[in-house]
This record gives C-alpha cells, sequence and structure tokens, in this order.
C-alpha cells in the first residue's frame, strides 16, 4: 500500500475509513512515514487556520458574492478577532458562534487601528460577514464584494449588512464606488445614501444627527420622513437632524460633537460642579466609605452579585435659572472605562434618569451618603414618593467611551414643578449581564481632571 | 477577580490577549493538524480558547505559552472526540493522536515559521493554482465540487491539489533553509 499517496487522499477525505485507520496505524508505526505525515498536514492545517485571510494573501479580489457556493460551515476569523479585537480597556470579547454568515466584504486597510467591542474580525484581510465593527482608533479600509470601498476614521460604528449595503451607527466614513455597485447604500439613523456612481462622505453623531457630502458624482438621499429622495451632487453636502428632513447646507460637515461644546445660543450649562451641586454613588455591600470625592460615578446592575449593584445620584443647583421659561433640558454624561467587569458579558444597557421628589431630594449628602444610608434610594422598584423616571438611554456593548445625552418632556415638566433650587437626579442601569464579571459602567463626575461633569443644558429663551 | 480595583497594563486579559495574539495562528494550525475535520477543529479551537482563559490564571508568566496552549489544546482534542454528538469522515485514533502531537512537539521549531513563509509562497503561485487554493481552502469545496466548476476530471483535481501542496511544502522548506535563523 502506498501511505504516501494516502496522506494526501486523507487531506481531501477521499480515504475509505479502512484506509483512514490503516494510515493510522501506519504512522503510529513508521517514524519516517509520521514525519512526513506532520509536514504534510501541518501546510493543510495552515491553509485550513488561516482560510479566510487567503483572498488577501494571494491579493486577488474575492469572488463575488453570487459565485459563493452556500457551504455548510464557513470557519469563523473569529479566533484572529477575539485574539486582536480589543487591548481596549478591560473589555475582552469572546464570541462564540460557529457558523457565521457568508462573508460579503473584506477589511483590507486596518492600520493602528484599535477596535472597540466589534463582532466582526479586525485583522487585516479578513472577509467580514453582516456584523458590527468599532473602530476605536485609526482608519481602516473595507472593500465590499459589489466592489465599493468603505474607510471608517476612528471612533465609528458600522453594521456590515451585505455586499451593497451598510449602516453607519455613528461616526464618518468615506466610500469610493465603482461602477459595478453603483445603488451602494449607507444608511444612517437619519436617512438612506444610495450611490449613483461617486465618493461620498456620510457622518452620524451620537446624537442621531446625519451629514452627507458628495466628493464626486452624485448621491441620492432618502429620509423617512421626506416623500422623496433628494439628489446631491459633487461639492454639495446634506445635512439632517433628529425629526426635521435632511437640508442642503454649507457648513463643514459635523463628524462628533465635542463633549463640552454647548448646544447652540439660549442653552445654559449646569453641572454638578456648579453651585451646590454634588454627584456620588453607591454600591451595596461598598465598604468603601461615600464616594463624593471619587472621579467616576459607577452604576451596574446585576441579579448574579448583588453586592455589586452601583446606583449614581446627582444634584444640580438651579439657583439664577428661570425655570417659568425653561423650553428644554438635556443631561449629559461623559462614559468613562470603569476598569471593572468585561463589557463583553454585558449587552446593550439601558439606564433610566430618575427625578427624586423625596425629602432626600434636598438633603443627601456626598460625603456621607452610602447605601445602607441612601433608603428609599435603593430600593429595587423605587417608589413614586420617592422618585419619578423622567428619562432612559442607552450605551451600546463596548462603548466605554463617548458622550450620552438624553431629553425628555418630563425631564423639562419636573424642572418646571420642583420648588427646591436644587434638583437631584437618579442614575439606574436597568439591563443586567450574562457573567458577574459584567462590565461597571461609570461616567465622569465633577472630580473626574479632564472629563466633563455630569451637566443639563438648560434652554430658557423664547425661542424654538 | 471579582471587581478588580484598577484596569493596570498587567490586566490578566490584557496578558491574555497579547500572548494569544502571538501564539494564536500556530495554535490553530495545531488543532487543525490534529483534527481532519475542519469543523470539529473550529468547535475545538473555540472551547479551547475558552478554557485557556478560564485557567489562564495557572498559566505560569515567562514559561511557554504555546506548549501550554498545546497541552489544554490535546485535551479538547480527546475530550471531543470522546462527546462528538456527530460523527466525523475520520475519527482519529487516541495512539495515532498522542504520536502525531509527539511527533509536532519534536519538530514543532521547524514548523513555527511556517507560517509566514507559506504566506510568501502563496504569492509566488501561478494564477490557476491560487484559484485552486481559494476553491479548496477558502471556499471549502470539495474536490467534486472544484472539477465541476473549473471543468476538470476529479483524478485531475486531486493531481493537481496534490502537486500545489508539495510545491508549497518544497517553496516553504527552501524558504525556511535560505533564510537566517
Amino acid at each position: 500500500m502506498n501511505f504516501h499517496d494516502h496522506i494526501d487522499a486523507s487531506l481531501d477525505g477521499r480515504l475509505s475509513p479502512e484506509e483512514w485507520a490503516a494510515l493510522q496505524e501506519a504512522v503510529v508505526r513508521d517514524p519516517e512515514l509520521r514525519r512526513e505525515y506532520v509536514e504534510k498536514r501541518w501546510l493543510h492545517a495552515l491553509l485550513e487556520a488561516e482560510s479566510e485571510r487567503l483572498p488577501a494573501l494571494l491579493e486577488e479580489p474575492s469572488p463575488p458574492l453570487e459565485t459563493r457556493v452556500p457551504s455548510p460551515f464557513r470557519p469563523a476569523a473569529w479566533l484572529a478577532a477575539a485574539a486582536t479585537v480589543a487591548l481596549f480597556g478591560a473589555s475582552l470579547v469572546f464570541f462564540f458562534q460557529s457558523r457565521p454568515a457568508p462573508v460579503v466584504a473584506t477589511l483590507i486597510e486596518a492600520e493602528n487601528c484599535r477596535w472597540a467591542a466589534s463582532d466582526l474580525p479586525t485583522v487585516e484581510g479578513a472577509g467580514l460577514s453582516p456584523g458590527t465593527l468599532a473602530l476605536a482608533e485609526g482608519m481602516a479600509t473595507i472593500r465590499f464584494h459589489s466592489g465599493a470601498t468603505v474607510t471608517l476614521e476612528a471612533p465609528s460604528v458600522i453594521e456590515v449588512e451585505s455586499a451593497m449595503k451598510c449602516r453607519l451607527v455613528e461616526g464618518s466614513v468615506v466610500a469610493d464606488v465603482p461602477e459595478s455597485a453603483h445603488g451602494f447604500t449607507i444608511d444612517t439613523a437619519q436617512m438612506e445614501v444610495i450611490d449613483l456612481g461617486t465618493r461620498f462622505g456620510v457622518t452620524a453623531t451620537p446624537f442621531g444627527h446625519s451629514n452627507v457630502f458628495v466628493f464626486e458624482g452624485e448621491v441620492k438621499v432618502k429620509s423617512g420622513d421626506a416623500p422623496e429622495a433628494q439628489h446631491v451632487l459633487a461639492g454639495k453636502s446634506l445635512v439632517s437632524k433628529v425629526g426635521a428632513a435632511p437640508e442642503r447646507t454649507d457648513q463643514e460637515v459635523r463628524r462628533v460633537e465635542a463633549p463640552d461644546a454647548s448646544p447652540g445660543p439660549g442653552w445654559t450649562a449646569v453641572s454638578t460642579a456648579t453651585g451646590r451641586g454634588r454627584d456620588a454613588y453607591v454600591r451595596r455591600g461598598d465598604s468603601h466609605g461615600p464616594t463624593g470625592a471619587q472621579a467616576l460615578l459607577m452604576v451596574k446592575h446585576t441579579d448574579l452579585a448583588p453586592t455589586n449593584v452601583r446606583r449614581a445620584v446627582l444634584a444640580f443647583d438651579l439657583t439664577g435659572i428661570d425655570r417659568a421659561a425653561l423650553r428644554g433640558a438635556k443631561l449629559t454624561l461623559k462614559i468613562e472605562p470603569s476598569g471593572l467587569g468585561f463589557s463583553s458579558l454585558v449587552p446593550d444597557s439601558r439606564f433610566a434618569v430618575y427625578g427624586l421628589v423625596g425629602e432626600q431630594a434636598e438633603t443627601w449628602s456626598e460625603d456621607t451618603i452610602l447605601w445602607e444610608n441612601a433608603g428609599p434610594l435603593v430600593e429595587e422598584t423605587l417608589s413614586a414618593a420617592t422618585a419619578t423616571r423622567l428619562a432612559e438611554f442607552e450605551i451600546r456593548k463596548g462603548s466605554p467611551n463617548g458622550l450620552v445625552e438624553t431629553s425628555s418632556d418630563a425631564l423639562v415638566e419636573f424642572l418646571h414643578s420642583r420648588p427646591g433650587e436644587v434638583v437631584s437626579l437618579l442614575i439606574v442601569r436597568e439591563t443586567g449581564e450574562s457573567d458577574q464579571q459584567g462590565l461597571v459602567h461609570a461616567f465622569a463626575s465633577k472630580e473626574h481632571p479632564t472629563s466633563p461633569a455630569p451637566t443639563l443644558w438648560l434652554k430658557t429663551s423664547g425661542d424654538q | 477577580m471579582a471587581d478588580s480595583v484598577q484596569n493596570t497594563p498587567s490586566d490578566p486579559a490584557e496578558r491574555y490577549l497579547v500572548l494569544l495574539n502571538e501564539h494564536e495562528r500556530a495554535l490553530a494550525a495545531y488543532v487543525h493538524a490534529l483534527v481532519p475535520d475542519r469543523l470539529d477543529a473550529e468547535d475545538i479551537l473555540q472551547s479551547c480558547k475558552l478554557t485557556m482563559w478560564k485557567q489562564f490564571a495557572q498559566f505560569e508568566p515567562g514559561t511557554h505559552f504555546l506548549a501550554w496552549a498545546r497541552k489544554i489544546a490535546f485535551h479538547q482534542i480527546l475530550n471531543h472526540r470522546r462527546s462528538a454528538r456527530r460523527k466525523p469522515l475520520y475519527s482519529a485514533e487516541p495512539a495515532f493522536l498522542e504520536a502525531v502531537a509527539a511527533e509536532i512537539d519534536r519538530v514543532s521549531d521547524s514548523l513555527a515559521d511556517r507560517s509566514e513563509a507559506l504566506h510568501d509562497c502563496l504569492r509566488r503561485l501561478p494564477e490557476n493554482q491560487r484559484r485552486l487554493v481559494l476553491l479548496r481552502y477558502y471556499e471549502d469545496h470539495d474536490i467534486a465540487a472544484i472539477a465541476k466548476e473549473t471543468d476538470r476530471t476529479e483524478a485531475a483535481v486531486y493531481k493537481l491539489l496534490s502537486r500545489v501542496r508539495a510545491a508549497l511544502n518544497d517553496c516553504v522548506k527552501a524558504r525556511l533553509a535560505s533564510s537566517p535563523a
């Protein structure tokens, strides 16, 4: 029997079970054959292990989607993903899905990139199936199998949907679309940008504003509210704000709103550092004493490790604000890495903002407040006599930085109706986690050396 | 490490990722080399990584990470063999697995640099052979499907594929021999 041929045949599944058994025995018996087997098998194993990178290694564009025969499995480049994904804060990301969807794009460039929790591989040359990429630092380029290339600038979060479509969650991208990919579409929360043969940039802020700027050619922009698509030609741009139809603009494309930028004329900022403002958090089972002087406000909800539950409480001094003329209000919080727990173990998280109405609203002190003396503030379900739920916000999985902004009519109403000059808000995470080592969320407090303190933005002027 | 105090550079997660990043390709090749079924190999790699992370506290810094990882992987492979719900086309006997694993350990130094060399060698393949490599390893087609796709007989595809692998192996060995160690 020729075992040399058997080795090759075994790599391609061409041996009968009997032949395979015979080969195994021979390999165990014969050191020379064993050497040969390991050498041939190793090459085969390398090709299998790095299969996702082969198109890039062979410097050949990946074949178009249509010719891909659905195969029973697609060896995920998840391993590379998990390995290279995040040396990013303490977020450690494991991906245990084992049957990824078909590859629709390739990550062709990822220089000097740091990635936040992405569920797609983040090594150069990796094949991308539908999923999310969150770029924290650097620039990365994706080539869709339609031929369109999209360059992401950090910080950006993009969802790859198909060879012809992606969604920009936030951040900014530039798309270069050849003729073969006309109709390539980038969605944002506010609009749908459809390519008509062009190079264009799209941005989306965390607050839902979107811009499109056309460098060359033409795009078509649809938005949920507008009855018909608008065409945008080279050199022109379009801005779309929450709840408003897209309009043309001469302004520079807005990337990310600066954390401490005023939202505009007529707005006044009151932070927890203003006047009698204060901020602190309480942790059930905390033995470290009051947290009023700490730089981070930590918030967590979990049923798995009850002593780690944390809530943050904020007080704002509204002295001098004409609250009768209040037209708008929003709360901003700067997200900071807490260094505690793994973000991979916490899904997208929902937080609620409560307004305190009980006695404690006025009297709590950041020098003394603890879980054990916080009384009604730390009850599992807050009673109506203690607090009113005013607003909520979400922090996506793996966003260790960024600014949270939340507003609601209830918040304005609450600020109107509260009698005292100092109002207090309570921040509660409402969603839990899948493991007790899940992430502790943190926000900059007024003691934070570089990041802005929790801030209430108040609009009191008559217009709008 | 319940709620450890600060995220320092000596964070275990970070240390683990650095080590894993350095050795993951070699580990992946190891598992693929010992597990004939590609799907099984991927599954095993996943559980292996989870186990490694769980046991990372037991890893002694400064010792050979890959050797430690291989030990864990080998156990996973044996466990998987026992618990496999799906009977793969080829299941490997424990004696065979041990013999092959021992041989890999023995020559591991010479296997270590093959990945880089292979990348260079792949780029030198003529066009039709590249296509074959893509069909077989990227698309994961079997011989019959490739034969259909490339309009060849199965025997011809099989022969060509063997030749491509032999050429790659020769190229890899030549590069390793010529490169200063």
